[in-house]
């Protein structure tokens, strides 16, 4: 028997030729190219609400300490920075008294991570410029600010007015609802907590009590129930003759308030749990847009040839070397 | 020193796998009555390790291929020509007017629309200059902290144009923007450029906590006062008392000429001598300065893929030149006790 003859009949054993397939195979990663393909990236405004309820200290950190939900949102957004696409690009507003303060244009989240991320950490209640909460008129602000940057919106709050609306409401949203779309985050906890108080030097002096806040909107016309009341006059005491009283002074995230704002802009709704989290919410919400990308094929390529050497050298324990080995010819 | 490390590191629990052909040959299996029967062959011996190293080589090279291992990306530090320039930019209200004290129309551009144009030229024009952006109105705000992303301030940049908000707190703006610098590189050329349209009285109380800190870091100080039209200037006394209150521009000149950094304001009335301004600031701050540079990690699974490779070839010659015994001996032309082919001697 020649050579030749030994070597076509090794050319017909069956793990020679799984062998040779993975050969070509790991050959194959040396040659190909990366696949083009395009990804989803998000470009999306955030703007943080660092009014005073924002320091409400209603999350639970990771040692079990208490953690404001202002601090809470700021990890929610570095994480979220941190799980974005490279290519998605975030801009960062604040919001107090009525208006999104911008800090900065959208930057991209991979090269310009250190000063983005950064930003965000440096976030302090202390910027506030007033301590008015007005958060439609907030929101509907961001949404036309987003609709000037053509981003998405994030906007993180914990939906409390401050002052209380009026018993007419809120001002009502004159934009196209959904033209903006992205998330209204709420947060906080769902029950009441005390609002941390400060002093004029930015010192923490305790809390809120029920006489420092304003408990109802006494501007405009009385609500419908005030005839009701007591000590009511229609001329000199048309919210009735007692102090009013309420629980403004102490905080929860509002939640069927931020859904019906939502429902009037278009926006989605999604309750801050934690500083995880907002990368899924994000991802449903957002308007997709078009990132290019690479799919790497040597994984798969490189897979399936361990998968063909592991079959080669498997078989004759497994038993099922008899069709290999035992095959006569 | 060199890092490596890999993505999916959770898949190197697979490497035992690479062990596998010390077990198992990949060569056939041949029944002989008496291995002994043969003598001892050391090209033989020779043979069957390489094959099973072969074969460790290619499960092996492929499980840390897939892992994807990478040498991690280092900072290595430089020294180019550059400073550190911590801008405080006023974001009041008047901003947004016209150098002539106007709302904007048509053609003219307000104070903020051209001090972001002129900004966004200087940043970026030397590739080594860190940048920080502080704004104030009210309370300060910072913006971006100390970088040498220039798109990133860029983009901060690009922001100070939108609405401003109500008042010029500048003594809290300074003491942020002083806080910019960071405590690190001593011997680094640092600058504070204050873009502003106005003054305020700094509270005598903070004075003292602001001539402290300007002593500590002692910043190249530039002051580029965007005058409006008609309005006093720097250097103009005020006709009635000489006080802060009535005078916040002199004042501020004042207090900034006593800090006993160096310290140079530019009134600028137009966007010409704005971009003259930045010019001379530009020229002025030449200073070696220690920046990073980021090497991008790099990706090993190369390596690793032809590793396994080099494994697998071997394996394929092997099979390709197997030899079977147990043909010639049913063709009758062999005596078994013939010593066997060298590879599926020690498979067997």
């Amino acid at each position: 028997m020649n050579a030749a003859s030994l070597v076509r009949r090794n050319l017909r054993d069956r793990r020679f030729q799984l062998l040779a397939g993975a050969l070509a195979l790991v050959a194959l990663t040396f040659v190909a190219r990366p696949l083009p393909l395009t990804r989803n990236g998000v470009e999306v405004l955030a703007v943080l609400d660092i009014t005073g309820s924002m320091n409400v200290r209603d999350y639970a950190g990771a040692d079990g300490k208490p953690v404001s939900r202002l601090e809470t949102a700021k990890a929610a957004l570095r994480d979220l920075v941190g799980a974005l696409p490279c290519g998605s690009r975030v801009a960062l507003a604040l919001f107090t008294e009525r208006r999104p303060f911008l800090l900065f244009a959208p930057i991209e989240v991979c090269a310009d991570f250190a000063p983005l991320d950064g930003a965000i950490q440096a976030v302090d209640w202390r910027m506030a410029w007033e301590g008015d909460s007005r958060i439609s008129a907030g929101l509907f602000r961001s949404v036309e600010m987003a609709a000037d940057l053509g981003t998405d919106l994030v906007f993180v709050t914990d939906g409390q007015e401050a002052p209380p609306l009026p018993s007419t409401g809120g001002p009502a949203f004159d934009g196209k609802p959904g033209a903006v779309r992205g998330l209204i985050v709420g947060a906080g906890a769902y029950g009441l907590s005390p609002i941390p108080r400060y002093n004029d030097r930015g010192r923490e002096i305790g809390f809120y009590g029920a006489g420092d806040v304003q408990q109802e909107n006494r501007f405009g016309p009385p609500p419908a129930d005030a005839e009701s009341r007591e000590g009511y006059n229609p001329r000199n005491a048309p919210f009735g003759a007692s102090a009013a009283t309420g629980t403004e002074h102490l905080s929860s995230v509002r939640e069927p308030y931020l859904r019906t704002l939502a429902q009037a802009t278009g926006l989605t709704y999604a309750h801050l749990d934690g500083p995880s989290g907002l990368p899924d919410a994000l991802a449903r919400a957002a308007t997709p847009r078009p990132l290019p990308g690479s799919l790497d094929l040597r994984p798969l390529f490189g897979g399936i040839a361990l998968a063909l050497i592991l079959a080669v050298f498997a078989a004759p324990l497994l038993g099922a070397g008899r069709f290999f080995i035992g095959k006569k010819v | 020193m060199m890092r490596v490390s890999a993505e999916h590191s959770w898949l190197l629990w697979l490497l035992p796998l690479a062990l596998l052909p010390l077990a198992v040959s990949s060569q056939r299996l041949t029944r002989v009555s008496s291995i002994a029967a043969g003598p001892l062959d050391g090209l033989s011996r020779a043979i069957g390790w390489s094959l099973r190293a072969a074969g460790f080589l290619a499960i092996g090279g492929l499980v840390v291929a897939l892992s994807g291992p990478y040498r991690q990306g280092e900072t290595i530090t430089r020294t180019g020509i550059g400073a550190q320039v911590s801008i405080l930019v006023d974001r009041s209200g008047s901003m947004n007017e016209t150098f002539a004290g106007r709302q904007p129309s048509g053609a003219e551009e307000s104070k903020a629309a051209a001090s972001r144009r002129l900004l966004a030229d200087f940043v970026g024009s030397r590739a080594h200059d860190q940048f920080a952006v502080t704004a104030f109105s009210t309370a300060p705000m910072l913006v971006v902290p100390m970088t040498d992303r220039h798109e990133a301030v860029r983009a901060a940049i690009a922001a100070i144009d939108r609405p401003g908000l109500d008042y010029t707190n500048v003594a809290r703006g300074l003491a942020m923007a002083l806080s910019q610098f960071g405590a690190n590189a001593a011997n680094v050329s640092r600058a504070l450029l204050i873009v502003s349209d106005g003054a305020a009285v700094i509270d005598p109380r903070v004075q003292g906590a602001l001539r402290a800190e300007f002593a500590r870091i002692r910043p190249n100080l530039y002051w580029l006062f965007l005058r409006t039209k008609g309005s006093p200037s720097i250097s103009d006394k005020p006709s009635g008392e000489d006080t802060p209150q009535a005078a916040p521009e002199r004042h501020l000149d004042l207090f900034f000429k006593s800090l006993g950094t160096p310290y140079r304001a530019f009134e600028a009335e137009g966007a010409e001598a704005v971009a003259d301004a930045i010019g001379q600031i530009e020229r002025l701050e030449r200073d070696p300065i220690p920046y990073t540079e980021q090497r991008p990690r790099r990706d090993l699974s190369r390596w690793a893929y032809g590793l396994s490779l080099i494994g697998l070839l071997a394996l394929v010659a092997g099979k390709l030149a197997e030899a079977d015994p147990s043909l010639r001996r049913r063709r009758g032309r062999v005596d078994a006790s013939v010593v066997e082919p060298a590879t599926s001697r020690l498979a067997a």
